[in-house]
């Protein structure tokens, strides 16, 4: 996603320079400018929230730390990317690949538990859409 | 823009005489194109003509981006004309970016209406057409037109042919993993989780047919209860039949009305289907492409908000679908039991 800063000036812009433009009707005209106007107040008050970065961060540790435990010694051939989810992406695509040295029984495991995180990762997406918990 | 169009249609009838255009209008519809629809009226032989046309124009940075071709879409148009398949006549097609700045092509303009299944209004069409029930069975006859078609023989075949068993879904999973890897800016977990299962539980094919991708009301012109022709061909592939069924049968195209696609009954589309087309309808499968086009929706979203983020488009419409990938991915997740 955009971050918010972006797309409220993005917002602004269309506003000011699409949309009210193209009103010949006066007063819908003056709102449409004054709604820049006042994003351009909002933008400046609003930040992005931590609680979602850190609640994917938790989720992934903890993650990170049970796969270690579930895989019983057979490791993955996954490198340690920085970022967390590209790391989960990268052992998605192992799993699926090494299905058969794995054997059914810890495929299986790990891959629920991957997907109990992506659910948790979904879930912390979802806040921003307003549509947790549906 | 209509000045340009004008002088080509001036120049592509040459015997036409004082050439206007009127009820001029560009559409809001077109995500991956541009649409203008308009009437040219002219004389000609001492006669006064009046055409209603439709054009399509490629903007340049498309949905699809370099998935979608307008040439393709011309070529299907053509190879559809002499068919039963009910599609809008196709006049001229031109790849010379001087004309109008991109390609575009020019087609008839078939009257009727593609409400928008979306809105309250749009429903409520639907909904006392489906009543009447002229149109529910002329949206299964259509579908089971394009599904009986000897492609071939119609020269469709230069849209590629998959091979026999899994070869179509894998093609499409690869499809729009392209599309997910020209757009994406962040990594999406989830969105591996559902391209892997797709791969491992690839279906086989029954056999192959002329799919059209995008079957729903919205994408089909509707005059006296019927279908008038089917439109936005910009995802035709030749491929499972049950693609289409899945499209149809999807939760995805009916937002909380109980007719699929808003129109038609779920038993009578099966059973009126599986009779017209002698396709077995094997639910299953249905319900794995049905996870394909949630990975499908989600490549289009991402592919719409990044072209936003790349500063190719400043449509805010593309901006807001940045929105809609963890809605989709949340369907997809559940469809796949987390």
């Amino acid at each position: 996603m955009l971050s918010v800063q972006r797309f409220l000036d993005e917002v602004i812009g269309s506003l000011r320079n699409v949309i009210a433009p193209a009103i010949a009707d006066p007063y819908p005209k003056a709102q449409a400018y004054m709604a820049a106007v006042i994003l351009e107040f909002v933008s400046r008050q609003v930040e992005e929230r931590g609680d979602i970065a850190t609640g994917k961060e938790q989720a992934l540790g903890a993650l990170f730390a049970d796969l270690a435990k579930l895989l019983d010694g057979k490791e993955l051939a996954t490198p340690h990317d920085k970022d967390g989810e590209a790391r989960l992406c990268q052992i998605i695509e192992q799993l699926y690949m090494e299905r058969d040295r794995l054997g059914e029984t810890i495929f299986t495991a790990a891959n629920q538990r991957v997907r109990q995180t992506l659910r948790q990762l979904l879930d912390q997406d979802l806040k921003v859409v307003g549509k947790a918990g549906q | 823009m209509q000045e340009k169009i004008r002088t080509y249609l001036q120049w592509k009838l040459p015997a036409a005489h004082n050439l206007t255009l009127s009820d001029f209008v560009q559409t809001a519809v077109g995500w991956s194109h541009e649409i203008y629809v308009f009437y040219a009226n002219w004389q000609e032989d001492g006669r006064e003509l009046r055409r209603g046309f439709c054009l399509r124009k490629d903007p340049g940075a498309g949905l699809l981006r370099e998935l979608s071709s307008l040439k393709d879409q011309y070529r299907v148009l053509q190879a559809l004309e002499p068919t039963v398949v009910p599609t809008p006549r196709v006049y001229w097609y031109e790849d010379d970016p001087s004309l109008l700045g991109g390609p575009f092509f020019i087609m008839e303009k078939v009257e009727g209406e593609a409400t928008n299944p979306w809105s309250r209004a749009g429903k409520q069409v639907y909904a006392e057409a489906a009543k009447r029930g002229k149109l529910p069975r002329s949206f299964v006859e259509a579908l089971a037109s394009l599904h009986n078609l000897d492609w071939r023989a119609a020269g469709l075949d230069f849209l590629g042919v998959s091979g026999p068993g899994k070869d179509f879904a894998l093609r499409e999973v690869a499809k729009w993993e392209s599309l997910i890897r020209q757009s994406l800016r962040k990594p999406e977990p989830v969105l591996t989780e559902v391209s892997m299962w797709l791969k491992a539980n690839a279906p086989a094919v029954q056999r192959l047919a002329f799919v059209h991708g995008a079957y729903r009301t919205g994408n089909l012109m509707i005059k006296d209860d019927a279908i008038a022709a089917v439109i936005d061909w910009e995802l035709q592939v030749i491929g499972d039949p049950l693609y289409d069924v899945a499209y149809v049968l999807s939760d995805l195209n009916r937002e909380g009305s109980p007719l699929l696609s808003c129109i038609v009954e779920r038993e009578f589309f099966l059973d009126y289907y599986q009779q017209l087309t002698g396709v077995t309808v094997d639910l299953d499968v249905c319900r794995y492409y049905e996870v394909l086009y949630m990975m499908r929706s989600t490549a289009f979203w991402l592919s719409a908000s990044g072209l936003f983020a790349e500063g190719k488009s400043k449509d805010l419409r593309l901006a807001r679908t940045a929105y809609s990938v963890p809605v989709v991915l949340d369907m997809a997740a559940k469809a796949l039991g987390f």
